[in-house]
Order: structure tokens, then sequence, then C-alpha cells
């Protein structure tokens, strides 16, 4: 008698707390998006991200979750602060003329910024009407590809759906976005070397947090890998778990030995597209489709690709909070 | 065991290759020329393979990792894919021959050098990857492949107006793709498939399926460049080196086209509707637009930049007609310009060389010092301004007869305003290239592959017109544009 009164007061809780999530998202996206303060619009963009993932967690999407948790609110948060950094102390170094003539361009801007500001407005209504009606009727009940994605899991050397996906049946998307990450890395590397006045002074708690933190780091890194097989957790989770661990050892002031600087570190970074490429051409050669794994060995080889997709992501990710490319010096 | 001639899948060869020599010269600096002009010359060969294959056996699909549409994703090749392949490597084969005397260490920083071989074989990966894509989400990380390359192409180029237009350059492409994304989301889920052919199979019209068409065309039209969403080009491709130009120019901006026309052509039932009308008015104004500006600027990457604005515009105008003529009228003017608009770019690129500046009013005997060079820019003019018998006019005529056919005539005064406006510009700058200039500036020397390279390119363009019915033929492989009997 209890669980059915108690039924309908759990749905209800559940819609406050959606629309309460629903609503908070939507205002720190505005408030990130209006703060004039560089340094807030962060923290709130982080917020943001925290509360997305809360909102994939309520969507049953738990590897959406980990992600978002992970890259959208973790790194990205810490890319943008060590961006920032950089701003002010650029800044900073600037002169004072340079500081006038930039106020001045502002002052200047403002005049039309009323009426783009205007237009922005109607133009973003009008989407935005759009969309929630073109959403509205879409039809309720489409299961999409579920069916036929559960069908062929077992040939698929995974029990996770979504491991299946990424890595099996739309690996080659997932190798291409691999490359996209590493693309990434090159176009920051192609930028000069790491910028100078950069330097961080860590502090002693800091310093004793990183020697708990990063050991623990890599070890949940190899777990989300591992478990990714059978349920929530891959290589996107684990690498960005294994960069965080990059990102604590930077900010302590570790710094790769220069003799690693030159090939194995690039040879580090591109292991994950590398192996993912050959394990598709191999097959290729024997006969099979590109990318097609035989269903006994599927298993294996998608732990395999995943490792080193886990090891690549996390050094590149790392490397791309370093922000520039770290200089080899052995002709010196 | 061994896999026959026949079925060898070349079609992700042609992906493999450029994606693993952008890894090799990335492990190894030191080798990048070398590995630039290797993956070049083998890529050249597997679309030959391929083409062998789409011409002997008819259009090609492989399902990678063999689960085949709708559960994972297919590579499509037929006569439209093919073409869009067989320029690409040409303007890349060309590319890459112009950049090993470009990026040469006594002009560019060895570090930013050796960068533009792995970022430029990305690109390439990326186009390849996405003329041969059948799957509308597969496309999206290929947008995203080629979009994230392509800026850091332009911002190669260093300086604060390459870095700013690089960033604008970032910023709209995001946009763009996240538009497209969007689109793809709400297809996906009303008809749970990403596959083109299952989906023009499936669509039926909606409020969702409007506000895709919506999306997409509005996310693919702003990487595209259509006026009015044309502000970020001109400065991001006068900005970038110059066979980053020719790239960008030639290409990228042809690719998000591409997934444009097959999504217009296969699956959304928007053929000869309004909303056909609206593209064709804006190409029409890009057209007439862009002439205007390109004869207002006063150098010459930026002209020929305005020049592209004003090219695309013409892409747009078969979408008010719809037939089966115009569609290949199109693509013909496509392939013509990005043979000659990659000769005008590296023409203007050796003319920088030489003197140092691309100040259209201060060429000092261009013609004299570089008649290669002179050579290509005027070839590669004719071929803009649709001069017989070059690729462009063989374009603009089926154009035209495509508008007459249909009696819309505003499209044939528009059509012969833009190659009056073309040769208006081409024949500036020809006029000064035959001038002595008031101010005599250092002369560096050009290598003289690059002044070959681009007049290759430009014969290439014009010959394109001589061979025109073998083109034309391709393009009916595998039937993109629908029979032709109604043409």
């Amino acid at each position: 008698m209890e669980a059915i009164s108690l039924l309908p007061l759990m749905t209800l809780l559940q819609l406050v707390f959606d629309t309460l999530l629903g609503f908070a998202l939507l205002w720190l996206a505005w408030r990130a998006l209006a703060s004039p303060e560089l340094f807030q619009a962060i923290v709130l963009f982080i917020a943001f991200g925290l509360l997305m993932a809360l909102a994939w967690v309520r969507l049953d999407a738990p590897d959406v979750a980990l992600a978002e948790a992970a890259i959208g609110a973790g790194l990205t948060g810490a890319l943008l602060l060590a961006t920032l950094a950089r701003l002010e102390v650029k800044n900073r170094a600037k002169s004072e003329l340079e500081k006038k003539h930039e106020v001045r361009v502002i002052t200047e801007k403002s005049k039309h910024q009323t009426f783009f500001f205007l237009l922005r407005m109607l133009l973003f209504m009008v989407v935005a009407t759009g969309l929630v009606y073109a959403v509205l009727t879409l039809p309720e009940n489409t299961s999409g590809l579920a069916m036929p994605v559960l069908e062929n899991l077992e040939s698929s050397g995974v029990s996770n759906p979504v491991t299946a996906v990424l890595l099996n049946y739309r690996g080659y998307d997932t190798l291409l976005e691999l490359s996209v990450l590493l693309l990434a890395l090159l176009g920051v590397w192609s930028f000069g070397g790491i910028p100078k006045p950069y330097r961080s002074f860590p502090g002693p708690v800091l310093n004793m947090l990183s020697r708990l933190l990063i050991p623990l780091l890599i070890m949940v890194a190899g777990y989300l890998l591992w478990v990714g097989a059978h349920a929530p957790g891959g290589a996107f989770q684990g690498g960005s778990v294994l960069g965080a661990a990059g990102v604590l050892l930077l900010l302590v002031g570790w710094r790769l030995g220069t003799r690693f600087v030159g090939l194995p570190l690039r040879i580090t970074l591109v292991f994950g597209v590398g192996i993912f490429v050959s394990a598709g051409v191999v097959f290729i050669l024997l006969g099979r489709q590109f990318l097609e794994y035989p269903p006994s060995f599927a298993g294996v080889l998608i732990l395999l690709i995943e490792a080193a997709a886990t090891l690549s992501i996390g050094i590149t990710l790392a490397a791309l909070f370093l922000g520039g490319r770290p200089e080899f010096r052995r002709h010196k | 065991m061994f896999i026959t001639m026949q079925e060898f899948p070349w079609a992700v060869i042609i992906i493999v290759l450029p994606l693993s020599g952008a890894m090799l010269s990335f492990l190894f600096p030191r080798w990048v020329k070398l590995l630039g002009v290797l993956v070049a010359l083998s890529v050249v060969a597997a679309v030959v393979g391929l083409g062998w294959q789409v011409v002997e056996q008819g259009a090609q699909r492989y399902a990678i990792g063999g689960w085949g549409a709708p559960l994972g994703i297919d590579l499509y090749a037929d006569g439209l894919s093919l073409l869009m392949l067989i320029v690409t490597a040409l303007v890349c084969l060309g590319v890459s021959v112009y950049s090993t005397g470009y990026f040469n260490r006594a002009y560019f920083r060895r570090s930013k050098a050796n960068y533009f071989w792995p970022l430029w074989m990305f690109l390439w990966a990326a186009l390849n990857a996405l003329f041969l894509s059948s799957d509308i989400f597969n496309l999206y990380v290929t947008l995203e492949l080629l979009g994230l390359s392509a800026v850091a192409l332009v911002a190669l180029a260093g300086g604060a107006d390459a870095l700013t237009s690089a960033m604008r350059y970032l910023l709209v492409s995001l946009l763009g793709s996240l538009f497209y994304l969007l689109g793809v989301a709400l297809l996906y889920h009303s008809f749970g498939s990403l596959d083109i052919v299952i989906l023009s199979q499936q669509v039926e019209p909606s409020p969702a399926v409007w506000a895709s068409v919506g999306l997409i065309s509005i996310g693919l039209l702003l990487k595209t460049a259509l006026f009015p969403m044309h502000f970020w080009l001109p400065p991001a491709h006068t900005s970038a080196p110059a066979p980053v130009s020719a790239l960008l120019s030639a290409l990228v901006v042809k690719a998000s086209f591409y997934i444009l026309l097959r999504m217009w052509l296969e699956i959304f039932p928007v053929g000869g509707t309004a909303l056909g009308q609206l593209l064709g008015l804006l190409g029409s104004i890009a057209i007439l637009w862009g002439g205007i500006q390109a004869l207002r600027q006063t150098r010459l990457k930026m002209l020929i930049a305005y020049s592209t604005v004003a090219q695309l515009g013409y892409l747009f105008l078969a979408f008010p007609l719809g037939s089966y003529i115009a569609w290949k009228a199109v693509l013909f003017l496509l392939l013509s310009h990005a043979l000659a608009k990659t000769a005008m770019f590296m023409a203007a690129g050796n003319i920088l060389h030489f003197g140092g500046h691309d100040r259209i009013k201060d060429f000092d005997h261009v013609v004299q010092y570089q008649p290669l060079t002179s050579a290509a820019f005027a070839l590669a003019g004719a071929s803009i301004m649709g001069l017989p018998p070059s690729g462009g006019f063989i374009g603009k005529w089926l154009l035209l007869e495509a508008a007459i056919h249909s009696g819309q005539w505003w499209l044939v005064i528009i059509i012969i305003m833009g190659g009056l406006l073309a040769a208006a510009y081409v024949f500036k700058v020809i006029g000064y290239a035959f001038t002595q200039s008031r101010v005599s500036h250092q002369t560096r020397r050009v290598p003289v592959h690059m002044e070959w390279t681009a007049l290759v390119l430009a014969l290439a363009a014009i010959l394109l017109g001589l061979a025109a019915p073998w083109p034309l033929a391709l393009m009916d492989i595998g039937l993109p544009f629908g029979e032709g009997a109604a043409g």
C-alpha cells in the first residue's frame, strides 16, 4: 500500500528536481555569457558543466555524464583558467598608452551595441521558438538504433553498448575524433613554445594533495579504461582523468625531462590514432573490412586500442594545458 | 585470403594515407617535404584506383567495420564524390610541390614551416573523408577536422592580422558546425538513422525536418561563406600563407557546399521551393557584391579572396533552377574554379615572394620578371571570367542554358554581369603587371617549380573545358543528379 502511495510523490520530486536543474542550467549559462569579468565567467562555466553532468545522469546517460564532468567541467575549466592567467600576465605588461587606446575602442563600439543586441535577441527568439515547436512535434517513441545496437552486442566484444558504438560500430568516428584532439595540440604547438612568463608556485596544500591525488588519479584512469567494456567508462573518461593527473603534475612545477620531449613525447601523442589506424589496416590485409574485428578477438583489440587512446588523450590534454611546444634542447 | 583488385578498398586508402602522412610528418619533422610529396603522389594513385573502380563497376559502397548502415558507417563513392576527390588530389599535389619551395627555411621559421605539413595532411584527410562519407554524423566529425586544420593553417602565417582572422574563422566554423549538429540530431531522432540513403527513403516533411533543413543549411552556408555570411572569408583567405589560401579558396569552402548539395539532392524535399529561390537570390548578390568589392581592392590577395566570394555565388544559382543541367553546370564551375583559384593564389604568392608586397599599383614589370607566373594568372583569370575554351566557360554556358530553359531571365543577366565584373578585376591586375612602378623594390628569386605549379594548374583549368565531355560523363555515375532525360 505504502509503495503505491509513494510513487506519485517520487515522480513529483523528480519533476521538481528536473525543473530546478533546467532553470539552473539556463541561469548559469546566461550568467556565464553576461558576466563582464572573465574569471567569474569561467567559474560559472565550470559550475554549468557540473550541473550539465547531473542532467546527463537524469537522462540515464552515465557515460556522457562522466565525460561531461571530466572534460566539460574539469579540463576545459583548467584550460580556460590557464588561458586567463596568461592573459593577465600579458595585460599587466601592457603600457598605459595601449590601455587608453583599448578603452577608446570599447567606447566607440558601444554606439552600435544596442542595435546589434536587439537584433541578436530578435534572431535568438525566432530561432528558439522554431526549435521548441520542432522539438515538441517530434515523434515520441523512437528508439533510434537501440535495437540493432543491442542485437549485435554479442559480436562486438564488449557488453557496454556505449563502448560498442564508440569503438566498434562507429569506431571510424572515434578514430577521426582522436585525430581532432591530436590536431588541436598540433595547432597549439604551431604557435610556438611555452609562453615564458607563466610559472606556478605551488603552496604546501597543493604540494601535499598532489602527492596523494596523482597516484589515485592514474589508478582511476586505469579503472575507467578497464571497466568501460561492461559499465560506464572508457578511453575518453579514463584519458581525461589521466589528463587531470598531468595537469596537477604541471601545476606543482614538474616538467618532462628534456630527453623525452622530442620524439618519445610525440610518439606517445600519436600512439592512440596510430594503433587505431594500424588495427584497421591490418584487417584489410587479412581480407576483412577496415576496422572489422573478428568477434572472438574484438574484446582484446578494443581494450588495446582504448589503452593506447587513453594514454594519448591524457598526455595530449596535459600538453594542451601547458599551452605550447616544450622546447627540445639536445644540441645546446 | 587476399583481396582482389576489383574489391580493393581504395576509398579507405584515400583517407588513411594522408592521415598516416600527417602523423609521420609530425613524428619526423626532418622528412616533412619528402613525406608530403610522397603522400601526395600515392593519394593521387589511390584516387586513380578508386576512379577505375567507379568507372568500371559503378558507384561504390563500403561498410566500415563490416556492419553496414544504419548501425555502422558507410563510405560511398559516386561520380560526384569521385570528381571532388580528383580535383582535391590535383590541387593538393600542386600545393605539396609548391610548398616545398614556399616553406623555405630562409623565409619561414623552421619550427613553423614544419608544422605546415602535418596540418595540411590532416586537412586533406578530412576532405577525402568528407567527400566519401555517407553518414551525416560522420560528416560532422570530418567538418570539425577540416575546420580545425584550416584555422591552424591560417594562424600559421603569424602576426596580428592572421591571428585575428584565424580566431574569427574558428568561431564562425564552430558556430556553423553546431548548427549542423543540431540539425543532425533532429533528423536522427525523427528517423532513427544517420545514413544519407536510408534517410532519403524515409524522410517526410514535418516541423522537425524543416527545422533541420534550416539549421543544416545555415550552418553550411556560414562555412561556405555565401553572402551575407562571407564576412570572415576575405581576411582569413588573405592573411594565410599562399598555399593555404589556395587550399581554403579552392577546396575548404567547397567541402561544406558539397554536403549542402548532397543534403538538398538526396534528403531534403525542397528542390525548386521558395528556399531555393532565396539561395539563388543570395548567390546573385554575392556575384555582384563580390565582383564590385574585388574591383575596389588595392591588394592582390584581397582581390582574389573577394573573387572567391563572387564565384561561390554562382554555385547557388542552381538551387532556384534545380534541374539536372543546372546541378551539373554548378559542379563543373566548382571544379574549374578550384583549379583556377589555386593557380591564382599561387601566382599571387609568387608575386608576393618576388617583390615582397602585393599592392597591385606598385607591380613592377611582373610580366618581364615572372613570365610563367603572369601567364598562370592570366589563364586562371580567363577561366574565372568564363572565356572559351576554359572550364569556367563550359560551366557558365551550361548554367546559362539551364536558366534560359527554365525561363528565369534574371539569372541570365546576373551570370553575364558577373563575367564582366570578373573580366574587369582580372584585367586590372594584368594591366599593372606590364607597367613600371615608381617605387623600386628589393626582389627575391622565386623557385622555378613554384612558377610552374601555378602554370600547370591554370592550364588544367583551361584543359578542363577542352575535355569537358569526360567529367560530364563521370557526373552521371550513380546518378547523383537524377535522370538526365528531364533536363
